[in-house]
């Protein structure tokens, strides 16, 4: 018997996704909230111009990001992740 | 009608409502602990969803944020990012949490730790940092209560009075229907708030500016030192925007008022439908806020502290109609009630269940918990009143360490609801919270945020380390215990436990 193979499933790692989905969900989001953290919010999205109907670009660009997340998890919520 | 009156008039009418519904909850309740303390675990989305935000917003969101554009610029639109993180968590932790709270009974986030570890300890740990940073908490929403009735009132009624009245409704309607008096009074409060807040940016905007996007460009204009980070006072620096993301998502999930509101769902479905859509209320409630703190710099520059704190209000006395403001007003008081009410509860729960019912009286009918949980209001009120009106330095530390506290519980939690990593010892525990807890002190009082990372990430890295560290040389929980939580957690979310 290897070492490991009668091992219950429960003891693999829930910190990683297991299906397509999960993975997909998790990744997305993950990659979206990093464009929402430093350092791409202190050194590419901090700036004034160009403004988007007079309101200014790192506003903008953060609230575009926000709206993004809330649309991949009610993506999951769809797809049942 | 001077704004004073009707402002007051309208808090008063507000407050009557809230305890006629509080009484009609009575009405509605068994003499049964799950049904007081948890809804019957009955909760369907829209009571829920409104009462997470609710009580996710307190009055410092609802007051005190525009203050913070105000002083520190654009930089506090990183509130966006800890609700959308609030969301997650509720999504993929809030349902675990569910899960188990269903499988095995669970009541108290202490009962959740307790069980898995297997220790006593730990459940003493936890109800402690669970009370003694919440209860800190009442004073913090009750002394704005009593500031909003003291503004409203345009001084006629002094802060003391305003907290002693808003606290004794908070706790009669608390005592008369239980949670579920919570949550039907958080369902009126969120959608008051939130309209509240919304109608008095826009019009404000309007009223100075001509609209909101000239107010914008007005900003641009004459303080584009407040639309760039990490703003006009340095204060959101890279460590700060991702350590108040960290505390401000996990260190309130985790506070024991939220934690209790995922044991109460109807099922799993709606605690996943809440982590979807409650960053929309959430994030966008800091939208108004944005037009209220800029548009206020430029209306009235000068303000600093406290003062700068009250900008809302005060463009409200001097450009709003009476009657708007009076009903921004009441909407501010549902902010800090929500809030405040469902820090008594889950107070009152923590001490009814890990406290009394554990160790001094275990035995005891259904009904006596309950009316002993009423009890216990009535001491929270006048311990929460006295902390309120007394200026005690060590209180100052303690608010100062508060809002982190609940935080230092996340690897405990996170080994109990992630399978599949090192498991934590029942000692890794205990001593990961005491030093987090430690560190805490150090850098949020002693030395605020050193190396411009907020105190609060110190803590739970510290906490963290200690845990994992301890854990290695002690002994872990049972085999079988591991087996029988993580198991039941596999099975609710891939369906294939044992």
């Amino acid at each position: 018997m290897f070492a490991g193979m009668d091992e219950p499933t429960y003891r693999r790692s829930h910190f990683l996704p297991r299906t397509r989905d999960g993975k997909i969900a998790i990744g997305a989001f993950l990659a979206l909230f990093l464009l929402a953290m430093p350092p791409v919010t202190h050194a590419v999205l901090n700036r004034i111009e160009p403004t988007v109907l007079g309101v200014p670009f790192l506003y903008v660009a953060l609230l575009a990001i926000y709206c993004s997340l809330i649309g991949v998890l009610v993506w999951a919520l769809r797809r049942g992740v | 009608m001077e704004t004073w009156v009707i402002a007051t008039s309208l808090i008063g009418l507000y407050l009557v409502f809230t305890i006629v519904l509080g009484f009609i909850a009575n009405r509605h309740m068994t003499v049964d602990m799950e049904d007081f303390l948890l809804y019957g675990r009955q909760a369907g989305f829209v009571v829920l969803y409104l009462t997470v935000v609710a009580s996710f917003h307190s009055a410092f969101a609802f007051l005190g944020s525009g203050g913070f554009f105000y002083t520190h610029g654009i930089g506090f639109w990183a509130a966006g990012a800890w609700t959308l993180l609030v969301g997650a968590i509720t999504y993929v932790l809030g349902t675990r949490i569910w899960a188990l709270g269903k499988a095995f009974g669970y009541i108290t986030p202490a009962d959740m730790l307790a069980d898995f570890y297997e220790s006593e300890a730990v459940r003493v740990a936890v109800a402690v940092v669970s009370v003694v940073f919440t209860i800190l908490y009442i004073q913090v929403q009750a002394q704005g209560l009593g500031y909003i009735i003291n503004v409203a009132s345009d001084g006629r009624v002094t802060q003391n009075l305003g907290t002693l009245v808003l606290l004794v409704v908070a706790a009669i309607y608390l005592m008369a229907g239980g949670l579920r008096a919570v949550y039907w009074t958080d369902v009126l409060q969120g959608i008051w708030m939130y309209i509240a807040v919304w109608v008095g940016a826009i019009v404000l905007s309007y009223e100075l500016f001509g609209g909101p996007l000239e107010l914008w460009r007005q900003v641009v204009a004459q303080r584009p030192d407040l639309l760039t980070l990490p703003g006009p006072k340095g204060f959101f620096t890279p460590g700060m925007w991702v350590g108040m993301s960290i505390m401000l998502s996990f260190g309130i999930i985790l506070q024991p008022h939220m934690m209790i509101r995922f044991y109460t769902a109807v099922d799993a479905k709606t605690i996943k439908l809440l982590g979807a859509t409650t960053p929309i209320y959430l994030m966008s409630l800091y939208i108004p806020a944005a037009l209220v703190g800029l548009g206020g710099a430029i209306v009235m520059p000068g303000l600093v502290g406290a003062e700068a704190d009250r900008i809302f209000p005060l463009l409200l006395f001097e450009y709003a109609n009476p009657w708007l403001t009076g009903v921004i007003l009441a909407g501010a008081t549902a902010a800090a009630m929500s809030t405040l009410d469902s820090i008594l509860h889950a107070n009152m729960t923590v001490l009814t269940r890990d406290v009394y019912q554990r160790y001094i009286a275990p035995e005891e009918s259904q009904s006596h918990y309950v009316w002993v949980g009423r009890g216990i209001v009535m001491g929270l009120l006048v311990v929460g009143y006295f902390l309120s009106v007394v200026k005690l330095n060590f209180l100052v530390v303690l608010v100062t360490l508060s809002g982190a506290g609940a935080l230092q519980l996340m690897p405990a939690i996170l080994g109990v609801c992630f399978p599949g990593g090192h498991t934590l010892s029942r000692s890794g525990v205990v001593w990961g919270i005491v030093a987090g807890l430690v560190t805490l002190y150090v850098t949020l009082w002693l030395t605020p945020h050193p190396l411009g990372m907020h105190g609060g990430l110190w803590g739970l890295l510290v906490n963290t380390a200690v845990a994992i560290g301890v854990s290695i040389f002690t002994e872990k929980p049972s085999r079988e215990t591991i087996d029988r939580v993580h198991g039941e957690i596999e099975k609710f979310v891939y369906g294939t436990g044992e």
